[in-house]
């Protein structure tokens, strides 16, 4: 029997991502958190509302933060069969290591993202959070 | 007439060192007809759905799966700054195997294996910029006028290129 993970879909504007669900702490209200503690546009893109998130542990940081997304999709148990690598040209060209492979469902592959990264990556950059 | 480049001669194509014509893969991309080594080519097919990439460079429009494998898409004409290649529901692209690369090179169409007189083949014009900057020759046959592509040195170049696109990384 193949091993499973499970998986948190979610979206933010158009598009779907995946994550495995132990990186993310909870997901909860955006309402109450302080500013300084929300990520709005990430490379995952900007999300059409500011109502929802996705609380990640960033080790380095000592801080959660919450990475605004639109919705939540469910949770999956997949088979590890279902899960793809990223290809080696796409990992080339991507920026380290913010999408980690595929998971696929219905034959589409949807990005499997590490969030800690992909915050670790926002909070690196210069702009401000909002 | 130049003599042929590497990558139009018959030992790094599909004929013999000796034969008179070379083959090439050809597909049709900004308005005009590319061709390249032939044995670089493992596939034609259609694309199907495009899942985008977050923080991808444009000439990687997406990835797509093929007989369960997920596959990344090549847009030439994005990389030596033409307009993106239109994906439609038609649209086919050839998959290549480039070194440890495998992508699938999106076209307008996909025009197969090409012949080229050796005769008829002459050495690109030595230019810089754009998609000059990776033929190495150009050719006839019945169809018309064909630029030879670097396809192996083009690949390697969007790889390079992306590094820094990607910056902090987002």
């Amino acid at each position: 029997m193949s091993e499973t993970s499970d998986i948190l879909l979610f979206q933010v504007g158009l598009r779907i991502f995946a994550t495995r669900v132990r990186d993310a702490v909870r997901i909860g209200s955006v309402r109450d958190v302080p500013a300084d503690s929300i990520i709005l546009d990430s490379s995952l893109g900007r999300p059409h509302s500011r109502e929802r998130g996705i609380v990640v542990a960033t080790p380095d940081e000592q801080q959660e933060r919450t990475l605004v997304i639109d919705e939540v999709l469910g949770v999956r148990t997949v088979h590890e069969d279902e899960l793809r690598p990223l290809p080696p040209f796409a990992a080339a060209c991507l920026p380290g290591g913010a999408v980690t492979g595929f998971v696929l469902l219905d034959e589409a592959p949807m990005p499997l993202v590490d969030l800690p990264t992909v915050v670790r990556q926002r909070l690196a950059r210069p702009t401000p959070r909002i | 007439m130049a003599e042929p480049s590497a990558s139009s001669r018959p030992d790094a194509g599909s004929s013999g060192a000796n034969a008179p014509e070379v083959w090439f893969f050809c597909l049709r991309l900004l308005g005009g007809r590319y061709a390249f080594e032939a044995h670089l080519v493992t596939e034609v097919v259609r694309l199907g759905p495009l899942t985008r990439l977050p923080a991808a460079p444009s000439f990687l429009p997406g990835v797509f799966t093929h007989r369960g494998e997920v596959l990344p898409v090549l847009d030439i004409g994005q990389l030596v700054g033409q307009p993106a290649v239109p994906i439609r529901a038609n649209t086919r692209a050839a998959l290549v195997t480039c070194g440890p690369w495998k992508v699938a090179v999106v076209s307008e169409a996909a025009e197969g294996l090409v012949a080229i007189p050796r005769r008829l083949l002459e050495r690109a014009p030595g230019e810089s910029s754009g998609v000059a900057e990776f033929l190495t020759a150009v050719g006839r046959d019945k169809q018309g006028p064909v630029a030879i592509l670097d396809l192996p040195r083009l690949v390697e170049a969007a790889r390079a290129r992306a590094v820094p696109a990607g910056g902090s990384g987002s």
